[in-house]
């Protein structure tokens, strides 16, 4: 659902918490995390969508790398999970069905997570996706909210799945793109954070829906810091730049837009097409890490090395101005 | 000959797909599509301004009425000029930076005015040159190669320059030689050529 949407929702509901709950919804993070022990704490979250690409199997492999995502970005790591899938059957051959769940299978096989039930029910629109439970340290729990000022920040993969998407929708894409976002979209977050867990790493999220600078916005709402973005470093599917030009922009990317402009301050050299993607709602996007400034080199130069190729620093936390992002 | 679409009701990218068929199915002088949200107004007129045409917007009521008019060089007023020679390969050169290659800049631009100025030696073959994004900045006026696009133009060699990077640049004004197109005369050549070299 769109973010403004989703807020007006839940506005005046109150929930009940428990002194065991690390993060709940009142910090509204990519995952609920409960501490079990002083060692252990559980992290659970929940993503289905309708597909994405016309590939079954793809599509499984996609909305189970985008559900595990989540469990990355708060730092742990996914064990177990559970099949959510609607299905109009009686217009559907059952034979995708398999394919899709084969696919989320498979990509659930690569990140050592083991399914152990899930649940089904007949509806019109296809839908596929994970509920995952994983497990941290209590003391090394990644939030949105915990970034310093110098920090860098890191993106590890291109933006533009969305305006693709639709690219795809039109039956504007190439094959060749459709492959290459494809691969993309269903690539793991799982070397990442790996990778980052070595490093002074203070802040984490992934990028979905809300687009980079949605999620971004969630990192510094009510923090006494800003962001500055250097839109030149920032990751970029190049044909999404075409396709944006050619108005097969999402619908969210403008929803995105429009609930989060308050808070983003473009420099007159940023494109309209670039402002766009960095509002495009994102499937299974990288992760938004952010760092202590003299380790982000480091840390991209190993990401880069162990074949996350499109990592790069994008930008930094600012002290000043607070609660903005300033794109150049 | 003014096309209306109704697009209301309809959700992106449905009504820009609908514009795009329209235009080249009956090629409108004007053509009107009727949007009841922001976003397929914003991709609509954005997608109208990638084929050239001149947009304009109306709001009545809750809709937007997204007005696309067929201005100078977009497709329905200049018939495409064909090299007639039959059995012939048609070469087609898109030029989308004014340097040749990456590295040393000045090296680059050095190149582009060689490879220009060689570009003949492909004779009869050579059938169009495009420039797009920094290409453009080939054709203005003040630029090194200028002089050489200009007898290629006079030998015969449909020049094309794209009108969306000459506004991006705002340099609409200061073009010297060629054609202003739109992507949607860049891809019928595409498809036309029996050979495309990017620059």
């Amino acid at each position: 659902m769109p973010p403004g949407d989703l807020d007006r929702a839940l506005c005046g509901i109150e929930f009940p918490t428990d002194s065991n709950v690390l993060v709940g919804l009142d910090r509204a993070d990519d995952a609920g995390v409960y501490k079990v022990t002083d060692d252990i704490a559980m992290i659970q979250t929940v993503d289905f969508f309708t597909p994405v690409v016309d590939d079954p199997y793809w599509f499984g492999q996609i909305a189970a790398a985008n559900a595990l995502s989540d469990v990355y970005a708060m730092g742990g790591v996914p064990k177990t999970a559970m099949n959510l899938v609607a299905f109009p059957i009686k217009e559907m051959d059952i034979a995708i069905l398999r394919q899709i769940i084969q696919g989320g299978l498979d990509k659930m096989t690569e990140a050592g997570v083991v399914l152990v039930g899930g649940h089904s029910v007949e509806d019109k629109e296809l839908k596929y996706g994970l509920s995952v439970t994983g497990f941290i340290h209590p003391d090394r729990i990644l939030t949105k909210k915990d970034l310093k000022a110098g920090d860098r920040i890191i993106l590890t993969k291109s933006l533009g799945t969305g305006i693709v998407n639709t690219a795809v929708k039109g039956g504007l894409a190439s094959a060749d793109v459709i492959q290459r976002v494809t691969r993309l979209m269903a690539t793991l977050n799982r070397d990442a954070a790996h990778i980052m867990g070595h490093y002074p790493v203070h802040a984490c999220t992934d990028i979905t829906g809300f687009g980079l600078l949605g999620h971004l916005a969630e990192m510094i709402s009510d923090m006494p810091f800003g962001i500055r973005l250097m839109s030149q470093e920032i990751p970029i599917i190049p044909e999404a730049v075409d396709y944006a030009g050619m108005g097969l922009v999402p619908a969210g990317a403008y929803k995105n837009r429009e609930f989060r402009e308050c808070m983003v301050d473009f420099a007159p050299s940023v494109d309209r097409i670039v402002q766009d993607i960095l509002f495009d709602p994102q499937t299974s996007g990288g992760l938004l890490i952010g760092v202590q400034k003299d380790k982000a080199g480091e840390l991209v130069a190993e990401l880069q090395e162990k074949g996350i190729q499109e990592a790069a620093i994008i930008g930094e936390v600012m002290a000043e101005p607070e609660e903005r992002i300033v794109v150049h | 000959m003014t096309k209306e679409i109704d697009c209301r009701g309809l959700a992106c990218p449905a009504p820009v797909l609908q514009t795009k068929d329209a235009i080249e199915k009956e090629h409108p002088n004007v053509i009107k599509v009727v949007v009841d949200n922001e976003a397929s107004k914003e991709n609509v007129s954005r997608f109208m301004g990638s084929q050239g045409l001149e947009v304009s917007i109306k709001q009545e009521g809750s809709n937007f009425h997204v007005i696309g008019k067929m201005g100078e060089g977009t497709a329905a007023e200049e018939p495409v000029h064909e090299k007639p020679e039959t059995g012939q390969k048609k070469i087609m050169v898109m030029v989308a930076n004014n340097r040749m290659g990456h590295g040393d800049d000045e090296l680059g631009e050095k190149l582009m005015l060689s490879f220009l100025k060689t570009l003949k030696e492909m004779g009869d073959e050579l059938w169009r040159l495009v420039f797009v994004n920094n290409g453009v900045k080939l054709t203005i006026e003040g630029s090194d190669v200028l002089p050489v696009i200009q007898e290629l133009e006079e030998e015969g060699i449909h020049i094309l320059v794209c009108g969306t990077c000459l506004t991006h640049f705002d340099l609409l004004n200061q073009k010297q030689v060629g054609e202003t197109t739109n992507m949607l005369d860049i891809v019928t050549a595409m498809q036309l050529a029996d050979k495309v070299i990017n620059i």
